[in-house]
């Protein structure tokens, strides 16, 4: 035993040595890979004083954000029970609404994200933001929404310009996403969807499932 | 009744150093390919300052598989025991305060996390589970010497 005594020191300080390595490496590089990026296209609707999120109606007031994933199955029923309102709402430029589109769940969220940010700049996003989500598959990445699905639920919508074909193939926008998420962790949004009126949230529990209330609540935050 | 347990005890060592070690590693690595997620599960606690909550959404899921190799592989398991039950205790009171205060979050605790619906909330079972976990570290605290441990 005491003739191994050395070896087995030099082990176990080898081993401590080696994992206190893998974890400092592994945090410096989380934080490297998952940095904002500073050089970064955005489409024209985004603000980056509205946490990079595509503004409608920019001088309109009250302001509603809305946090979004696509692929978010919460959000699908969001969109479909309040979406009908909410473009009414931005139609009669009763509101600036701000989307920020979150990329939570991972590849194909990316992807969408994109997508809707090449319509926005199309004049489309809102018919794109609805689209999205009445095409969304019943599981998260399953490799179903790529650059030609996503060209082919534009063209659903009317959107057939080479400039769009060309940003979603090319992914204009995907590093524009990180900023969206890191924005959103500065604003404490812990949930898709998340929706905001003024800044302020509204209720989980009773405001989201219900359109009246979902009105009363907008109506309450000064959407007239 | 004595004899028992010190023939048993490296063996329990093992097995304890095993299961905490393994759920410790799981956890940490399910968090790592999604750690701006793993971010908004601590946020969602709402219980610390928001750049503090997400610079310990980054670092947690790490030091959880840190402490993991070490309790696997048998190394400085009196101290990894101590920091895994300390990490498991700070779980609970996360948990914990969160259930008081009425909040619907997901324990984020492998993976996922957030604002969830309030029905589907768990945090009995998460806190319960946390307890065992946390009695696992206080054990290899105690008899931290144990079969098959890199550190004799």
């Amino acid at each position: 035993m005491a003739a191994n005594n050395g070896s087995d020191k030099g082990t176990r300080n080898l081993v401590i040595g080696m994992v206190v390595f893998i974890v400092a490496v592994g945090i410096i590089f989380s934080f490297i890979s998952n940095r904002a990026s500073s050089n970064f296209a955005i489409p024209a609707a985004v603000s980056e004083a509205d946490g990079y999120g595509i503004v409608l109606n920019p001088t309109a007031t009250p302001t509603i954000d809305v946090w979004v994933d696509y692929q978010c199955p919460a959000c699908r029923t969001f969109e479909l029970l309040h979406g009908g309102y909410l473009s009414e709402v931005i139609a009669q430029k009763k509101a600036k609404v701000v989307f920020h589109p979150l990329t939570f769940i991972g590849a194909e969220s990316i992807i969408a994200a994109n997508a809707a940010a090449c319509a926005a700049d199309e004049n489309k996003f809102v018919d794109m933001n609805l689209a999205l989500f009445q095409n969304q598959g019943g599981s998260e990445n399953s490799g179903r929404w790529q650059g030609d699905t996503m060209l082919a639920i534009g063209e659903s919508i009317g959107i057939k310009s080479d400039s769009f074909k060309q940003c979603v193939r090319e992914g204009n926008y995907v590093k524009w996403t990180r900023n969206v998420t890191e924005a959103s962790a500065s604003k404490n949004v812990n949930s898709t969807p998340t929706i905001r009126i003024n800044g302020k949230d509204l209720d989980r529990n009773t405001e989201y499932g219900d359109p009246v209330k979902f009105k009363a609540a907008l109506a309450a935050g000064g959407v007239k | 009744m004595a004899d028992k347990f010190r023939v048993a005890q490296p063996w329990l060592t093992l097995l304890a150093r095993l299961i905490l070690g393994a759920v410790l590693l799981v956890a940490g690595a399910l968090k790592v390919p999604n750690l701006p997620k793993s971010a908004m599960a601590v946020r969602a606690y709402e219980m610390l300052p928001i750049p503090i909550a997400n610079f310990l959404g980054y670092t947690l899921p790490w030091i959880e598989i840190g402490l993991g190799l070490l309790l696997i592989v048998g190394v400085t398991v009196k101290i990894s025991g101590a920091l895994g039950a300390l990490t498991m205790l700070a779980f609970i009171i996360a948990i914990a305060q969160a259930w008081a205060r009425g909040l619907s979050i997901d324990c984020g605790c492998f993976g996922g996390g957030g604002t969830i619906d309030p029905e589907d909330t768990k945090y009995l079972s998460e806190i319960i589970r946390d307890i065992g976990l946390m009695a696992l570290g206080i054990f290899l605290y105690l008899y931290p010497k144990g079969r098959f441990a890199i550190e004799k």
